[in-house]
């Protein structure tokens, strides 16, 4: 006799379900995975190649505040995460490693000024 | 042109629209002319996903150009990576290694087998199945992990196979993680394979297209082989390593909606068997040629055009590119299998079936407004 759904059924009864609760729980992410970005001003030899290659043109060069010139005195990437689509190609193309993809995912913002990530934090200024 | 077609005042015709803000539709409109519950004609009306990539593509180099031919269609995006790095190396001349070229075919096969199982959740849906729609669903993101941890994203890879090779190697418990997974798709298709009367009834016989039909109005993959034409780029014109591969091509004679879902269920098995050959055969080695390991702004492509085709899940995919020398394509001119699917084979199908066939017969076709309009 066919039993149709009957053993599907059955055994759905005694499994795990397919989701998590987030946000008790999460799905583990991955060491791959490309995340907002992380940038360390202090190893950045402001090359510019993540300007460059940037297929959205999401990365702009820009200058330091004026109170911090004479320790920065170059230009430094300036990201746009609104155009970013997290590629992973600025990373691949950092001769210094300053620039990476970290795993941080939540990246939704009611504040739109926080999108853009400026490479000195108002809190170093 | 869509005016021109509607009823005059006096007829007992009424237009009806499926899409193009429709749940079951996607990004698609097809304007119905309708008399009582009988479809008299269909015009089909495209262009609401449409974002330019053969003219952006032209302002990009071909890293650039990677990471935007993901988006050509959201639901395969490997595959139309796939597609863009065979024509940039075929241009360029790279001899990219034997290792990179069988990940290329797993995580194509990966992707297709996603894409099919998406496939099986709107039809399900379209014939009134919710329940196989959010399985479907569920089972695809085992996939989706898997995308996680090899390329970085669940649905865009991001350029994961690139001119070269591909940017990253496999993890290293990625072969067993694969395994697993397709442990899982077995499961899958055999719940896929669990049919009722109810999806006989709405698909047997339904929106059955000829094969000399199907050969006229230009279809290609699924859609032909449901017409009973054997045909399939990996068998006829073998791209990647699909040559060393064993695999059937699933055919039937029917031509109806039933059998285009048959067809997907079998190719379901048939992409299985080639990830599990390939993982069995996986050579060691680099992930990508050494000219293009660390990205290069400066790389010019070389002079001269070439067409690539490529059999994606819902048909036969081509790019051809130009290339007049310098670091961008001069032109590139993307096929996306759905257009012939989705104008003229849906327009001739939906002439004279009732208004209740219509989404069954328009998801058994396994369209994607996305690489239609592209």
């Amino acid at each position: 006799m066919d039993m149709g759904l009957i053993p599907t059924l059955f055994k759905n009864f005694f499994s795990k379900p397919m989701t998590v609760s987030f946000p008790d729980e999460s799905i583990p992410i991955p060491n791959e995975y490309r995340g907002e970005h992380q940038y360390d001003i202090d190893k950045c030899i402001s090359c510019g190649l993540c300007s460059k290659i940037c297929p959205n043109r999401a990365i702009e060069m820009v200058e330091a505040p004026e109170a911090l010139k004479d320790d920065y005195p170059k230009r430094y990437p300036k990201i746009d995460i609104g155009k970013c689509c997290f590629c992973g190609l600025c990373q691949d193309i950092c001769p210094t490693n300053a620039l990476t993809l970290g795993k941080n995912v939540f990246l939704s913002t009611f504040d739109s000024s926080t999108v853009i990530k400026y490479p000195i934090t108002k809190k170093e200024e | 042109m869509i005016d021109q077609l509607s009823p005059s005042p006096d007829s007992k015709e009424y237009n009806f629209y499926f899409g193009p803000a429709h749940a079951g539709s996607g990004n698609f409109g097809v304007k119905l002319i309708i008399e009582g519950e009988k479809v008299v004609r269909a015009r089909s009306d495209p262009g609401y996903l449409h974002r330019g990539f053969e003219k952006l593509m032209e302002y990009r180099m071909p890293l650039q150009n990677a990471v935007l031919s993901d988006r050509i269609c959201i639901l395969e995006s490997l595959n139309w990576n796939l597609i863009h790095a065979e024509a940039v190396d075929e241009l360029m001349n790279i001899e990219v290694p034997e290792r990179a070229r069988y990940i290329r075919v797993i995580m194509a096969e990966l992707s297709r087998i996603q894409s099919h199982i998406i496939w099986f959740g709107v039809f399900s849906k379209a014939t009134g199945f919710d329940t196989g729609f959010k399985v479907a669903f569920g089972y695809r993101d085992y996939i989706l992990d898997l995308f996680e941890m090899i390329t970085g994203g669940r649905v865009y890879p991001a350029g994961y196979i690139c001119p070269g090779g591909v940017r990253r190697d496999l993890p290293e418990n990625a072969p067993d993680r694969i395994r697993k997974v397709l442990n899982k798709m077995d499961e899958m298709i055999d719940l896929e394979q669990l049919e009722n009367s109810t999806l006989h009834s709405r698909t047997k016989g339904i929106g059955v297209l000829k094969l000399e039909d199907a050969i006229r109005l230009g279809a290609t993959g699924p859609v032909i082989r449901g017409s009973g034409m054997r045909t399939d780029v990996r068998k006829d014109d073998p791209y990647e390593v699909y040559d060393r591969f064993d695999f059937d091509v699933p055919v039937r004679k029917e031509g109806d909606a039933y059998a285009r879902y048959q067809i997907g269920i079998e190719e379901l098995r048939e992409s299985v068997k080639i990830i599990k050959q390939a993982l069995k055969d996986l050579p060691d080695g680099d992930a990508i040629a050494p000219e293009f390991k660390k990205p290069r702004l400066n790389a010019k492509i070389p002079e001269g055009e070439v067409y690539i085709r490529n059999e994606i899940s819902r048909g036969e995919a081509g790019m051809y590119m130009v290339s007049d020398g310098g670091t961008n394509p001069y032109r590139v001119k993307i096929r996306g299998p759905s257009f012939l699917h989705m104008i003229p084979v849906l327009e001739y199908l939906f002439k004279g079936v009732q208004i209740a066939d219509v989404p069954a017969i328009y998801w058994s076709l396994n369209i994607c407004p996305a690489d239609l309009d592209r």
